[in-house]
């Protein structure tokens, strides 16, 4: 009984690691900069599919599999570098405008990725073969968990607590915060809010990319992943409050344990569940766990 | 020489009314009597986004080789082919996409069409425009039950769950002792279809068989470690799993990272869809795995199978999967049908006359001899064995190879698909 | 005078079209004409009343859906019931939605409409022994003002009594519209557009007049999605899905959002564009598309009617 408790338990937080990672990136664009990034899961699959090829080229040179997880994280984080052409190039021009044409423009990007992706990495799934079972499992309470699982919840969790303390205990932090708060009060007192803006948003860029990059060895890259999965990261974010790096955590947490917990007990409801506690949220208490109260009028 | 090859045509052309036509080695034949010189224009509706975008494009690289080795032997009746590429993806923008083909570009023929939700309405759009539609992979069937029994233009695929039924045929020959099972599948018809199937034909065989989970996770989902995990709690016999594309790479993984299939049996209905991707590494031996219609390492593969899979291996760096093969038979047979009704006709025939000879023909396919239906339905042969890992690849392949007809896993024209199935003798 | 003698030719041109154009275009106006009802609606609520709904594709999967239904299971074909209906059942699932959105603006009334049209595509999806699943449920060719016509080839059925129904429909819908939006309410709507403190001031309930905008956009895009239901034969979740619901929001943006008249030559624009698009670059049109997308916000946010208007500055509109 334990065991079945434990499996179900991992399996929630390890579905739970990527979404925080990927919700993680929406928040801190939405934060600062209240851009709700439709195209966050499209960064995701992004990092997925150049995570695979990274590991691809590092088989093929030759590398010794133990290290994979090298090439993975460092092909996710590179690419995160979309991050900064997307923002000079394309969001920058939109701040003055009103919120819906940014969204607009976030799905404008969704489409363009779409066949981005597919017209570079073609349309049959992409996986990293074998790699993820390269480190083997260990038991926990008599369930059997892959090491590599372990590996990614350590690294979001290392992630989450990173960003809280750049968020508390910088000074960029600071501005983050300040800029998220009152953004022209922020500006008032001398920030450079074009330069925060590009780090920002490069920023959950990289969350989302290097989330991609993670979940790969265990999952495959397929065309239109990334459009599946900003309905998942959308729930997290209502759930865990708008703009809230906490919620963010929390929310993700809620997201998949929830989800392991009704696959496990009715597998009926699966998604269906979770859709219901978002409108519960959304009626009962529309910020969600810790988001900043939502305007009305 | 060109006077021995049209008689050559003219006696193969007599053979074809009697329903069989031979591998046609049409050389360079002249324009012909009553044959237009100008292409024939062939319309593909192919899936290129998507999870299924896979099986769209295994279909559409198909056609295009068909296309291109006619090309080079002629044509078809000395006229070159012309492929007119559409997208199939939702039901709405498809029909559009047909009404074009059809409407606009006129084409003689419409190839394609895989994901039911879409074919359903192609179906009724084939029948008011009056033109052959020849689907590779989708059925006009609600369910388990057919909607279009007697359709004048349009030729649906095999029944969505033929493959489910073979699998159930096949369990207890190769796992013996099954008490329980569990099902995952994909939460949309084909899933629900394959479960169904698949447990009405298990009972048949092993009345006491209990059914202790069924799973329908989301098309799409990447993500199986929560249900894996319920899975192994309902500590079943056996797993049976209908996936067909890179959720099924991913649940086999994800499966041998907690060691799933070391206490329980899989059979894998479609994975075969992905096969190349089910790597050594992660897929045990000793489950049940279905290629469907097409397995490219048959031993016993013609001549053309085996071209076919170098070819693609060497031009896409992939080995291919079953789509090539529908993709590759309803071309063929529409050839063999246009030839045929020729002989008849001594012109190039209309579309009536090419369904006329469509209905009952038979023509070589890259997975061996397959037909149509006098209802409209294809008719060939299923390929599922029991996974290996002695192979030069760094995949799994099958060994022991089954191969069951559609005479066999099928229902008949106009039959009640559970009705059928009960009435079995075992 | 002239705006109305402009758009006297424009209807006569469009009822033209059958006799003069290939069936396949004459076929490719009738999406065109039933998502011109649904941005009728959805401007409403966008252009006069500055919300942005980004789950409008909800009402259009209600409207087919009723079409289908009602065909498919009731044996009701009338094309008259099959949009009153439609309307009836838009309004009815709207009230509660609007109720719970219109509390919010800008990006959240967007993600909230996204979360209410996706939750409906999963309900749908997943309740398939009710509502036919991925499969759908066909429908039926609906007669038109109690002609059944089920003798002639639906393609004629279409290019012909069809088309002009559905043009009666979009022409009615868009009389009805240009009344509302010169209203007093419509008024009232463009005061709460643009100072929603002040109209609150002025008396104008903000929370209920965007309730109304919300209810008389989903009524429209019920009808809307009524007529687009039948061409297809076959109704399916898919239309509900929010990246549908993004197309429409895309199209009103092409043609313009400021003008009554923008969303419809939007409309007309996205499809014949899609058109010429799908087949000219199959591999990439949705990349085109989002650079058009993105083209259009950074560059020409007033869409087509505005960039006509920025041509011709001292015309008094």
């Amino acid at each position: 009984m334990t065991q079945h408790v434990v499996s179900v338990l991992m399996s929630g937080i390890f579905h739970a690691s990527i979404l925080f990672l990927v919700s993680a990136g929406l928040q801190v664009v939405f934060g600062v900069q209240k851009i709700f990034n439709l195209a966050c899961g499209s960064f995701y699959a992004l990092g997925a599919y150049v995570g695979v090829s990274a590991v691809q080229a590092y088989a093929a040179a030759g590398g010794p599999p133990a290290f994979f997880i090298v090439p993975l994280v460092l092909g996710g984080l590179l690419i995160g570098i979309v991050g900064v052409v997307v923002e000079r190039g394309l969001l920058r021009f939109v701040y003055d405008r009103d919120e819906t044409f940014q969204l607009l423009l976030t799905f404008a990007l969704v489409l363009m990725l779409e066949d981005a992706i597919r017209l570079t990495w073609g349309t049959s799934p992409l996986s990293t073969g074998g790699m993820y079972l390269v480190y083997g499992q260990v038991r926990i309470l008599g369930a059997a968990v892959p090491v590599y699982n372990l590996i990614v919840i350590a690294a979001s969790l290392a992630i989450a607590v990173g960003i809280g303390a750049l968020l508390t205990r910088t000074a960029f932090g600071r501005i983050i915060r300040a800029a998220a708060g009152n953004r022209e009060m922020a500006e008032a007192l001398g920030v450079d809010l074009r330069r925060l803006y590009a780090v920002v948003f490069t920023l959950g860029t990289a969350l989302g990319t290097i989330g991609g990059a993670l979940v790969i060895p265990a999952t495959a890259a397929m065309s239109e992943m990334g459009i599946e999965l900003i309905v998942e990261a959308f729930a997290v974010v209502v759930i865990g409050g708008l703009g809230s790096m906490r919620g963010a955590f929390v929310g993700a947490l809620v997201v998949g344990v929830l989800r392991a917990v009704a696959i496990s007990v009715y597998p009926e409801l699966e998604m269906l569940l979770i859709y219901l506690i978002v409108i519960a949220v959304l009626v009962l208490r529309p910020r969600g766990l810790f988001g900043a109260a939502a305007t009305a009028t | 020489m060109a006077t021995t090859r049209r008689d050559f045509l003219t006696m193969v052309g007599g053979a074809a009314a009697a329903g069989m036509v031979s591998a046609p080695a049409v050389a360079r034949a002249q324009a012909k009597k009553g044959v237009p010189t100008d292409p024939v224009k062939i319309g593909v509706v192919a899936i290129r986004a998507g999870i299924a975008a896979p099986v769209g494009t295994a279909g559409l690289r198909g056609t295009e080789w068909w296309a291109d080795r006619v090309n080079k032997a002629g044509g078809i009746l000395g006229r070159k082919v012309q492929l007119v590429v559409e997208e199939e993806s939702n039901p709405k923008d498809t029909v559009e996409r047909y009404r074009k083909l059809v409407l606009q570009e006129k084409v003689d023929v419409v190839l394609g069409g895989i994901s039911t939700g879409v074919t359903l309405a192609l179906g009724t759009v084939a029948e008011d425009l009056a033109t052959p539609w020849l689907s590779w992979d989708g059925t006009t069937q609600k369910g388990v039950e057919e909607t279009m029994p007697n359709p004048k233009w349009a030729f649906k695929s095999v029944d969505n769950e033929v493959e489910a039924i073979v699998a159930g045929m096949l369990t207890p020959k190769y796992f013996k002792g099954i008490k329980t099972v569990a099902g995952i599948g994909n939460d949309y018809s084909y899933g629900h279809d394959c479960w169904q199937s698949y447990q009405a034909v298990l009972k048949r065989y092993i009345p006491d068989v209990k059914f202790v989970l069924e799973l329908f996770p989301k098309l799409g989902v990447t993500d199986f470690t929560s249900h894996i995990a319920a899975i192994q709690q309902s500590k079943a016999d056996l797993l049976m799993c209908s996936f067909w594309s890179g959720d099924a790479t991913i649940i086999m993984k994800q499966a041998a990272a907690v060691g799933l299939f070391k206490a329980m049996k899989g059979v894998f209905t479609t994975a075969g869809g992905v096969h190349d991707s089910l790597k050594k590494d992660f897929t045990p031996e000793g489950l049940l795995l279905g290629y469907n219609t097409m397995y490219f390492d048959d031993p016993k593969g013609s001549p053309l199978l085996k071209q076919f899979v170098r070819e693609y291996k060497a031009k896409y760096n992939e080995y291919p999967p079953y789509e090539c093969d529908h993709a590759y038979f309803n071309a063929e047979s529409y050839k063999a049908a246009v030839e045929k009704a020729y002989t008849s006709a001594q012109e190039w025939p209309s579309k009536a006359q090419v369904v006329k000879a469509l209905e009952g023909i038979e023509v070589e396919s890259l997975s061996g001899r397959r037909g149509w239906r006098e209802d409209h339905v294809q008719m060939c042969n299923f390929y599922q064995g029991l996974t290996t890992h002695k192979n030069a690849y760094d995949f799994a392949t099958i060994n022991p190879i089954e191969v069951v007809s559609t005479k066999q896993a099928m229902k008949p024209a106009g039959a009640k698909l559970f009705d059928w199935i009960n009435s079995w003798k075992i | 005078m002239t705006g109305r003698l402009g758009l006297a030719v424009a209807v006569a041109v469009v009822a033209a079209v059958p006799s003069v154009a290939p069936t396949y275009h004459v076929l490719l106006m009738l999406p065109f004409m039933a998502y011109a009802v649904v941005l009728l609606g959805l401007n409403l609520l966008f252009g006069y009343t500055g919300l942005v709904s980004f789950g409008h594709a909800l009402f259009i999967g209600i409207g087919a859906s009723t079409g289908a239904f009602l065909t498919s299971n009731f044996g009701v074909r009338s094309l008259e019931a099959i949009v009153l209906t439609a309307a009836l059942l838009g309004a009815v699932v709207a009230a509660p939605v609007a109720t719970l959105c219109v509390r919010y603006v800008k990006i959240y009334f967007g993600m909230l409409t996204l979360a209410f049209g996706m939750v409906f595509y999963t309900f749908v999806l997943k309740f398939y022994r009710l509502t036919g699943g991925d499969e759908g449920t066909p429908y039926l060719r609906p007669s038109l003002l109690g002609f059944g016509l089920e003798g002639i080839p639906k393609t004629d059925y279409l290019t012909g009594p069809y088309y002009y129904y559905s043009l009666g429909v979009l022409v009615l819908a868009a009389a009805v519209m240009w009344r509302i939006v010169r209203s007093p309410f419509g008024l009232c709507l463009k005061t709460i557009r643009d100072n929603p403190a002040k109209a609150e001031t002025l008396g104008i309930g903000v929370g209920r007049y965007r309730w109304y905008a919300f209810m008389i956009s989903a009524v429209y895009a019920s009808v809307g999605g009524a007529l687009l239901g039948a061409p297809i034969g076959n109704v399916d979740p898919t239309l509900a899905y929010w990246t549908h619901s993004g197309n429409i929001v895309f199209m009103t943006l092409l043609g313009g959002f400021a003008s009554f008249f923008g969303p419809i030559l939007g409309a007309f624009v996205f499809i014949y564009l899609e058109d010429i698009l799908k087949s000219l670059a199959p591999s990439y049109w949705r990349l085109i598309f989002g650079a058009l997308l993105a083209a259009i916000v950074i560059f020409a946010p007033g869409g087509l009617m505005g960039l006509v208007r920025r041509a011709r500055p001292l015309r008094a509109t």
